[in-house]
């Protein structure tokens, strides 16, 4: 009988005692919120960030073991030299080679996001990768495989344990690993961040383009993040092959018939191709389809008056977007492929 | 000393842990299609004449409530249960209430609340490796009921039932009122499936995986899915 106490004495010092190592073995990472930038979306008190949990989602992210014949990560179609988007391809690539409806959104800035998809389907960001995982053109897997598959590996078990103090492996556990790498996934060094910081200044013709820019686009890419997280009508007419009608499939509203979410500007020189559909290929065609667009009542007020850009204004402007590239984001290591 | 030290923290984690002293209800459920036990992949008849079977059922339990006779209530803290016709364990859930009072109602919603389907990646019953997490339009699936019918002109004469939603006007969770008629430490909550396929006319209404008007009708008829004994 004494002994039996004294086992549970240990087994309660024990406990305490496992509960103070998890603690210590985990490194913290602080999230930086820019000077002057609105407070984050994404509630970090309920996923705290450390390093270990950022590895074992940068692990994830790069891993095609998320799809079904392990053959697509999520890097497949969001790559970091390109603002983790899907270059030069109008609509993502997925298992078996289908191709999708939609050109694959940057990610960047997320913990700013209040809901995520050109349609805004998703409403918090640690529930975003159900999406692609599951989709049968994207990686057709379930989270249920996912969660079984990464239990079975033993690089999965050391990765899961540094991150949350013991190997067993759930879609939450998933969800949140891959969260914090995405929430890393910060970009505020641009020319246009280091001038808002007075350590730089335009050329002339970049300022030129910035004053044509506050004039024309920020009332929907809005500063500092470029983008107003709503879902506009851009005036695109409607492609009959995909037969996309954006928001209004989310909220069954009339009003959001066509409208899709404004994305962020920032690194926008190498997120190409624009549009939910990729549809234009250069900066260039974008601005001319917002230059030629004519009066509509479907239009957003702030479309509705003609921007009358001249060829130069269009130059001065493409000028300015690129001064939103941050080539210490695009090539940061940390970000890239994991090292084994 | 060093005795009367673990007899003490014993003694601690007997209050916390094991809470013996109380007196414990479980709520029980059991499946029926009309006056027949419910069994999957068996076929039945519906009220409506259709020859049916379940395949798969799922749902979510929410928010347990007691109401006591002497008008004091008891209710479960932050739960919510995952209830699969095929596992067993998840049938039965105990409540430690505390009390020997008389038992007047009992209340549950049926599926989750709008501020946990907005709350990101949960654990337990919530985790979203459990399947009942919509992908492209975030969500819980508060019900899901598979199955196949003849009258079903459809892929393998399947009818699908994903019901859910969480953001007016197609808020998909109903709340359950429950009469108990006796106050057996026991309750028998039976689940009649018949109660819905009795109000659907399977051969046009037979897939539902969004939320909407369709998802809305069928979470007022699961209401009357659930009687007490």
């Amino acid at each position: 009988m004494k002994i039996k106490k004294h086992n549970i004495l240990v087994l309660v010092l024990g406990l305490i005692s496992l509960a103070f190592t998890v603690k210590i073995t985990t490194t913290p990472l602080y999230f930086e919120v820019p000077k002057g930038w609105p407070k984050p979306t994404y509630d970090f008190s309920k996923n705290p960030l450390t390093e270990e949990g950022f590895q074992l989602g940068r692990n994830l992210f790069y891993d095609p073991i998320m799809s079904k014949d392990s053959t697509i990560s999520c890097a497949s179609c969001h790559l970091q030299a390109t603002g983790f988007a899907h270059v030069d391809h109008e609509l993502s690539h997925g298992i078996d080679g289908k191709i999708g409806t939609r050109n694959s959104l940057a990610l960047m800035n997320l913990a700013w996001s209040k809901d995520f998809m050109w349609d805004g389907g998703v409403n918090h960001l640690d529930v975003q990768p159900i999406n692609p995982i599951s989709s049968e053109i994207e990686m057709n897997e379930s989270m249920q495989n996912v969660v079984s598959k990464l239990q079975k590996s033993e690089n999965y078990k050391q990765l899961f344990t540094a991150a949350f103090g013991d190997s067993k492996v759930t879609g939450q556990r998933t969800l949140k690993a891959l969260s914090q790498f995405l929430l890393q996934l910060t970009t505020h060094n641009s020319k246009y961040d280091k001038v808002m910081r007075k350590e730089e200044i335009y050329t002339e013709r970049e300022q030129r383009g910035y004053d044509l820019f506050k004039t024309n686009c920020a009332s929907c890419h809005r500063e500092p993040l470029f983008t107003s997280d709503k879902f506009e009508y851009n005036g695109l007419t409607y492609d009959e092959t995909l037969n996309d009608i954006g928001r209004m499939k989310i909220t069954h509203k009339k009003e959001d018939s066509l409208r899709f979410k404004v994305p962020t500007l920032r690194n926008v020189q190498f997120t190409f191709p624009y549009m939910h559909d990729g549809r234009f290929k250069k900066l260039s065609d974008v601005l001319k389809h917002y230059n030629s667009l004519t009066s509509n009542k479907l239009l957003p007020k702030e479309l509705n008056k003609s921007m009358n850009l001249s060829d130069k204004d269009e130059v001065n402007l493409i000028l300015f977007l690129t001064t939103l590239t941050d080539k210490e984001f695009l090539f940061n290591s940390r970000f890239g492929y994991p090292k084994k | 000393m060093k005795f009367k030290i673990a007899f003490s923290i014993l003694f601690v984690y007997q209050l916390a842990f094991c809470q013996t002293i109380s007196d414990s209800i479980t709520l029980n459920f059991h499946y029926k299609f009309g006056t027949e036990h419910l069994e999957l992949n068996k076929n039945y008849i519906s009220s409506k004449k259709d020859t049916l079977q379940i395949n798969l059922l799922k749902f979510y339990i929410s928010n347990i409530r007691i109401e006591y006779s002497d008008k004091s209530t008891y209710s479960q803290p932050k739960c919510y249960h995952l209830i699969d016709i095929e596992d067993l364990s998840s049938n039965r859930i105990p409540l430690t209430l505390n009390n020997k009072k008389t038992i007047s109602k009992i209340k549950f919603n049926i599926g989750i609340d709008s501020l946990m389907s907005v709350s990101g990646a949960l654990d337990g019953d919530l985790d979203a490796s459990k399947g009942m997490y919509w992908a492209w339009q975030s969500g819980y699936i508060n019900i899901k009921i598979e199955g196949k019918s003849s009258s079903c002109k459809t892929r393998k004469n399947q009818f699908n039932f994903h019901i859910g939603g969480y953001l007016k006007p197609n808020y998909a969770m109903r709340e359950i009122v429950l009469e108990p008629k006796n106050s057996d430490s026991k309750l028998y909550i039976i689940v009649d499936l018949n109660s819905i396929f009795s109000k659907i006319d399977l051969s046009t209404f037979n897939s539902v995986m969004i939320p909407g008007e369709k998802a809305m009708k069928l979470s007022d008829y699961s209401i009357q899915m659930f009687k007490i004994e």
